[in-house]
């Protein structure tokens, strides 16, 4: 299946290689006993960048990020951080790299601080700077006073954001986030997206994967939607909405049974008590029923351009809804 | 590897299950079979319930000479045929009836009867009152003869010379002055209970792969082969800790020696690598925690009867023992008991030593071979 690739002012191409990026990743293939978990993905990353990875679950997105971090080894195509080959010389690019598992991957007999202490010796930090990166990590996770508790009596949300904290200790420069929220209450949620949107702000590097759009929504500036092991659109998340959304207006007057008739109204839908108007040029419709208004003197509740959602991007993109 | 080694030691240090079975069970087994074996050593266990019928001096005297050597228990001269009833009940094997008028017949020079009832059915526990009571039978006969020896005009000493045996039994110890049960069982459940961190390294394998945390290690500066390492190390550490513990308690609670402590420490070392190898070897080529766990029982049971570990290797027979050859327990236990009761040094149980390290790398070496596959499965 084509790639549908977008950039905001230049399309990747491998040919385009170290043109200011820090990631590069050129047709990764995967396949598992005969299924094909990858097919061709290529994309690339710049510095600072906060990119989404959405799709629905076996979309390829988990295999993408354990290829990115050398759990598992593509059959072709090639992964570069800073101009280094990942699969080549993982030992090279490890240490710019911070991974969080889906799974909440800690000891769950030991402490926070046993653990973190486990996780930043593990990538290579010592002594004192150690612990003064476990108190910055603590801090950040807003766990610091419950540093020396068994991790089994901690709360999922809890849990979950020392499994982030343990990929930060070596202050990494791309940090991948595998689904990171899933099943944590929305307190523990907005404390996550507090800590990426900081650390993205501090200048880390994010590739964050998820099948919650609204998540990609509040975190990312960039998106991949992927289906089926491939990236079936790529880009800006606005451009996205731009390209592939679909545009609407909504309008609630009271007693408006039949929604008023526009020839560039593609289609109508009952939402609420108002009307829903999908329509390529909002602009001309929305002056129209503000005539219309005017002329019958409806009682308008609501009249309002609505923003074209993911969904219906990733609907348009792949032919399904992503909660099917 | 270091990170990966306190890490472990932690993680040990918190396993309950594992306290169970390379501690507190040992310990149990030791105390039950120490028990048990410290009563079957001292001669006090022997016991004979005596009706005395007679009630004379001689009768006295025969009970007093009985009671150095047996424990004796005197029930009322009415009661015979209740305690016969109890002997048919299996309630206890023997009783000894002195009955009446045996002073008189001593005195007269007649035989004096005294009648053994026994159960047929527990020879092997008769058996020895049988001897202990045909011995002082011989004594006493002795003494009838020494004295008309002495009635002809021979001397108390010449006398004895007369009487004396040909033959003259010198009890010599070829091992050692102490040994006893205890010197068997404090190696043998340590060896056996040594095997059982098997189960303990397999599920902690086992739970690194399934919770994802093998995979996200990898992610990290970590090595494979330090991440072997270090998981490998604590647990040789820990069945260390495991040997200190139950022979120093085996030598404060039951006085056991330890012979030369260096070449202990060696096959304590030794064996220690050799339940560990084993131990990675399994981790690494069994498809689960179950099968871990049955394959454990086999070879830590099996070890334990084959090698020795349950009764002395020379108690098994002859196939049972040219078996238990091949099994690292046999080698482990063999050493100890050498160290322990036949006062060996390095020396003399270096060949043991060498046996239990390739045990150890055998498994180190399938763990090796192993260890890229298992990476790939734990990535999927």
């Amino acid at each position: 299946m084509a790639q549908v690739l977008i950039h905001p002012q230049e399309t990747y191409t491998p040919e385009a290689a170290n043109n200011g990026y820090m990631l590069e990743v050129s047709g990764l293939k995967k396949t598992y006993a005969k299924k094909q978990a990858l097919e061709n993905v290529t994309f690339a990353l710049k510095p600072g960048t906060s990119f989404g990875f959405l799709g629905p679950n076996g979309a390829g997105k988990s295999t993408t990020m354990k290829i990115l971090t050398g759990i598992v080894k593509a059959d072709s195509g090639s992964a570069k951080l800073f101009g280094k080959d990942m699969m080549q010389e993982p030992d090279a690019v490890s240490k710019y790299i911070g991974y969080v598992p889906q799974e909440i991957t800690l000891y769950e007999k030991l402490s926070a601080y046993d653990n973190l202490e486990f996780f930043g010796e593990a990538y290579g930090v010592r002594g004192k700077e150690l612990k003064k990166r476990i108190q910055e990590v603590l801090v950040r996770t807003g766990l610091l006073e419950r540093s020396k508790d068994i991790v089994s009596t901690f709360s999922g949300g809890m849990k979950r954001r020392i499994n982030i904290a343990a990929a930060l200790l070596h202050r990494p420069k791309l940090l991948i986030l595998d689904e990171p929220t899933v099943g944590i209450d929305p307190q523990s949620r907005n404390h996550i997206f507090e800590m990426i949107r900081d650390l993205n702000r501090e200048g880390v590097t994010i590739i964050y994967s998820t099948h919650y759009m609204e998540e990609v929504e509040a975190l990312c500036d960039e998106v991949a939607i992927m289906d089926q092991g491939s990236i079936k659109a790529m880009g800006p998340l606005g451009q996205l909405l731009e390209q592939y959304g679909q545009k609407s207006i909504y309008l609630e007057v009271p007693g408006l049974t039949e929604p008023p008739q526009d020839s560039d109204v593609n289609a109508y839908h009952k939402e609420g008590s108002g009307w829903l108007l999908e329509t390529e040029r909002s602009s001309a419709v929305m002056q129209r029923l503000l005539r219309l208004a005017s002329q019958h003197a409806w009682d308008v509740k609501q009249l309002e351009v609505v923003r074209p959602s993911l969904e219906s991007v990733f609907l348009k993109v792949t032919g399904t809804a992503l909660r099917d | 590897m270091k990170a990966m080694i306190i890490k472990e030691l932690r993680l040990i240090g918190k396993d309950r299950r594992s306290f169970f079975f390379l501690l507190l069970m040992p310990i149990l087994f030791i105390v039950m079979f120490g028990s048990v074996f410290n009563q079957s050593g001292s001669g006090a266990s022997i016991t004979l319930r005596t009706v005395d019928q007679d009630q004379s001096t001689a009768s006295r005297a025969l009970i007093g000479q009985m009671q150095g050597i047996m424990d004796i228990k005197q029930l009322p001269a009415d009661s015979v045929n209740e305690q016969l009833d109890k002997i048919k009940q299996g309630q206890f094997t023997a009783m000894l009836v002195i009955p009446k008028g045996f002073e008189q017949s001593m005195k007269q020079g007649k035989p004096a009867n005294i009648k053994l009832y026994q159960d047929p059915a527990s020879q092997m526990e008769t058996a020895p009152i049988q001897a202990i009571l045909e011995s002082i039978s011989t004594q006493y006969r002795d003494q009838k003869q020494t004295g008309l020896l002495m009635a002809s005009g021979e001397t108390k000493t010449q006398a004895e010379a007369a009487l004396a045996s040909p033959i003259h039994i010198e009890n010599v110890s070829a091992s050692s002055d102490h040994f006893n049960m205890i010197d068997q069982v404090v190696p043998g459940m340590t060896v056996m209970f040594v095997f059982f961190i098997m189960i303990t390294m397999a599920r902690r394998f086992f739970e690194e792969k399934k919770t994802g945390l093998l995979s996200r290690i990898r992610t990290t500066r970590i090595k494979p082969l330090h991440y072997l390492i270090g998981m490998w190390f604590p647990f040789v550490l820990t069945v260390i800790a495991q040997c200190i513990i139950l022979f120093a308690f085996g030598h404060f609670v039951y006085g056991l020696r330890l012979g030369d402590v260096a070449a202990l420490s060696t096959v304590i070392l030794s064996l220690s690598i050799a339940g560990t190898g084993i131990g990675l070897g399994l981790s690494f080529i069994v498809p689960g925690e179950g099968a871990a766990m049955v394959i454990t029982q086999l070879i830590s049971m099996g070890g334990a009867m084959l090698g020795g570990l349950w009764m002395p290797s020379y108690l098994l027979p002859q196939s049972v023992q040219t078996i238990g050859h091949f099994t690292p327990q046999f080698w482990a236990q063999h050493s100890l008991q050498d160290i322990i009761a036949h006062g060996a040094h390095f020396s003399d149980i270096w060949g043991s030593v060498l046996i239990l390290l390739t045990f150890g790398l055998a498994g180190l070496a399938v763990a090796l071979l192993r260890l890229p596959g298992f990476l790939r499965s734990a990535a999927n």
